[in-house]
């Protein structure tokens, strides 16, 4: 373990100095990480209930869901000044780009909404009603296709992103978060927190392919709460945030098999990668720290004290 | 519009992962009955000679000391980290066993607790509501009886003051396993660091 974090200072600094935003639900602020040192750079304050978090393909703007300021706030992430806000509809949850980094697709969990928020104009361009308590959301590589995740009606609904219809539902298991497509757009995955699996979907088809389960030694089965999900670009590996079951899941792509489960901070429930995908860190809203992941070993290497309840968190791009 | 607060304290909607307050479970935090090793030890698992070194005085007594809230974590992990220079795996294992068997017990007295707490609340909710019957009552009659009012409102004021405290309380109450789940998953991280050193 020192090892590993003696290695990781002296070999990685260089080509890794992207910084890490990562939003404290409780704390009202964000963390802003040197990606290189690894040290925090401050904390500055974002609003109310701080969650989602997504930064610009070009790196020039920060979003932040202040969910209780009913705002998606944007930050300059190099000031980390407020520069504007974007109308969200009410508690924003948690909100996603399009892989053009315009528009902005924005779960409303409490009136059953997706409001597509043009990011340029700063306009409303449309509000989709969707199933109960919506929340995970993705937009398809090509971004034809935006998805959208609603935790009561338990479906993953398949949104057309030019007519803003939704083409298909999928069924999935209770609760679902969080879902995360792979970069070549031929799988979708879709986490159930009380489920406790991840449903592998066939976009193409809207079929499930799979459901990924877990078991892991000494832990309850309730404990097993999947919330984030990260797939690496090849992807060969599969990361699910295990909730308060303080692991991250290591599944291998092509088998779709659990390979390991790595003990991270408590309540563990998003993720990012570097661009470089060498590391993953992870947010864990109870023991208030970051933990960093070194993808290759799939090891925990550092953990990060940040603020009160980390919940989203974001890698700025290269 | 009164007890439209109490039951909108009761019963307020909150986001994540939220469980539903009943009577039995006051807090929006989802009731997770026990806790378990693997969620703060990714270290050997115990086996049949774990319950043994467990229960070893030097041990016992390490995690008695260990799991005090009093005592400051750097403390613990000092403690733990001069247990650890002469101890191996299998005794590192029964010292998180120990330190997990007392934790979760604590916590589990924890959880009735706040459970007693809740039920309390329900039950002051409902004396509050049925004094306000008693005094729309009171002030209905023909010749009201200005002191019998005068007295319930008293009465009233004070259980609704004493209600609404501990409602706010109760915030901190929900909280309270959390501070010691992290307190367990700091001393696993304390002792898992010393693993394979002997």
């Amino acid at each position: 373990m020192r090892t590993a974090l003696i290695l990781l200072l002296a070999t990685a600094a260089p080509a890794f100095a992207n910084r890490v935003y990562v939003t404290n639900e409780k704390g009202n602020d964000v963390t802003v990480i040197d990606g290189g040192t690894l040290e925090v750079l401050g904390h500055y304050p974002v609003g109310t209930r701080p969650r989602g978090i997504a930064i610009s393909p070009d790196g020039k703007e920060l979003y932040v869901c202040a969910s209780d300021d009913d705002l998606v706030r944007v930050f300059d992430p190099e000031t980390m000044q407020e520069t504007h806000t974007l109308p969200s509809g009410p508690d924003p949850e948690l909100f996603v780009l399009h892989p053009s980094g315009n528009p902005l697709y924005i779960a409303n969990e409490d009136d059953n909404l997706v409001t597509v928020v043009d990011t340029q104009t700063h306009q409303m361009l449309a509000e989709i009603p969707v199933g109960v308590e919506p929340e995970g959301m993705a937009v398809s590589p090509d971004g034809k296709t935006v998805i959208n995740t609603s935790e009561t009606t338990n479906m993953a609904h398949f949104i057309d992103s030019a007519s803003y219809q939704i083409t298909a539902n999928v069924l999935v298991d209770q609760r679902p978060r969080f879902a995360e497509f792979t970069s070549d757009g031929t799988r979708l995955f879709v986490s159930a927190e009380i489920g406790g699996t991840v449903s592998v979907i066939d976009p193409a088809t809207q079929e499930i392919v799979k459901k990924i389960g877990f078991q892991i030694p000494g832990v309850l089965p309730e404990a097993i709460q999947p919330v984030g999900v990260r797939a690496t670009r090849d992807g060969s590996r599969v990361f699910v945030a295990l909730g308060p079951a303080n692991r991250v899941a290591m599944i291998d792509g092509a088998t779709l098999e659990v390979v390991d489960y790595i003990l991270v901070g408590q309540r563990v429930w998003q993720m990012a990668f570097t661009p470089d995908e060498k590391y993953l860190f992870t947010t864990n809203g109870n023991s208030n720290d970051v933990t960093v992941i070194d993808v290759a070993s799939a090891r925990a290497v550092k953990s990060i004290p940040v603020g009160q309840q980390p919940w989203g968190v974001v890698v700025a791009p290269d | 519009m009164r007890l439209f607060l109490l039951i909108a304290a009761l019963a307020a909607p909150v986001p994540g992962l939220a469980a539903t307050p009943t009577p039995d479970w006051p807090c929006v935090q989802p009731r997770q009955p026990h806790l378990s090793l693997g969620q703060v030890w990714a270290g050997p698992p115990p086996d049949a000679d774990t319950p043994r070194l467990a229960a070893d005085p030097a041990i016992a007594a390490l995690a008695d000391r260990a799991v005090q809230r009093r005592l400051p974590v750097e403390e613990a992990e000092a403690a733990i980290a001069d247990f650890a220079a002469g101890a191996s795996d299998a005794q590192l294992t029964a010292l998180m066993q120990a330190v997990f068997d007392r934790i979760d017990s604590h916590r589990t007295r924890l959880l009735d607790g706040i459970a007693r707490y809740g039920r309390k609340q329900v039950d002051l909710a409902a004396q509050v509501e049925s004094r306000r019957q008693r005094m729309a009552e009171l002030e209905k009659a023909p010749w009201p009886d200005f002191d019998a009012i005068d007295r319930e409102e008293a009465a009233l004021d004070m259980e609704t003051r004493v209600f609404t405290d501990r409602q706010q309380s109760l915030t901190y109450v929900c909280e309270t396993p959390v501070i010691l789940e992290q307190r367990l998953f700091a001393l696993g991280r304390a002792i898992a660091g010393h693993l394979g050193t002997q």
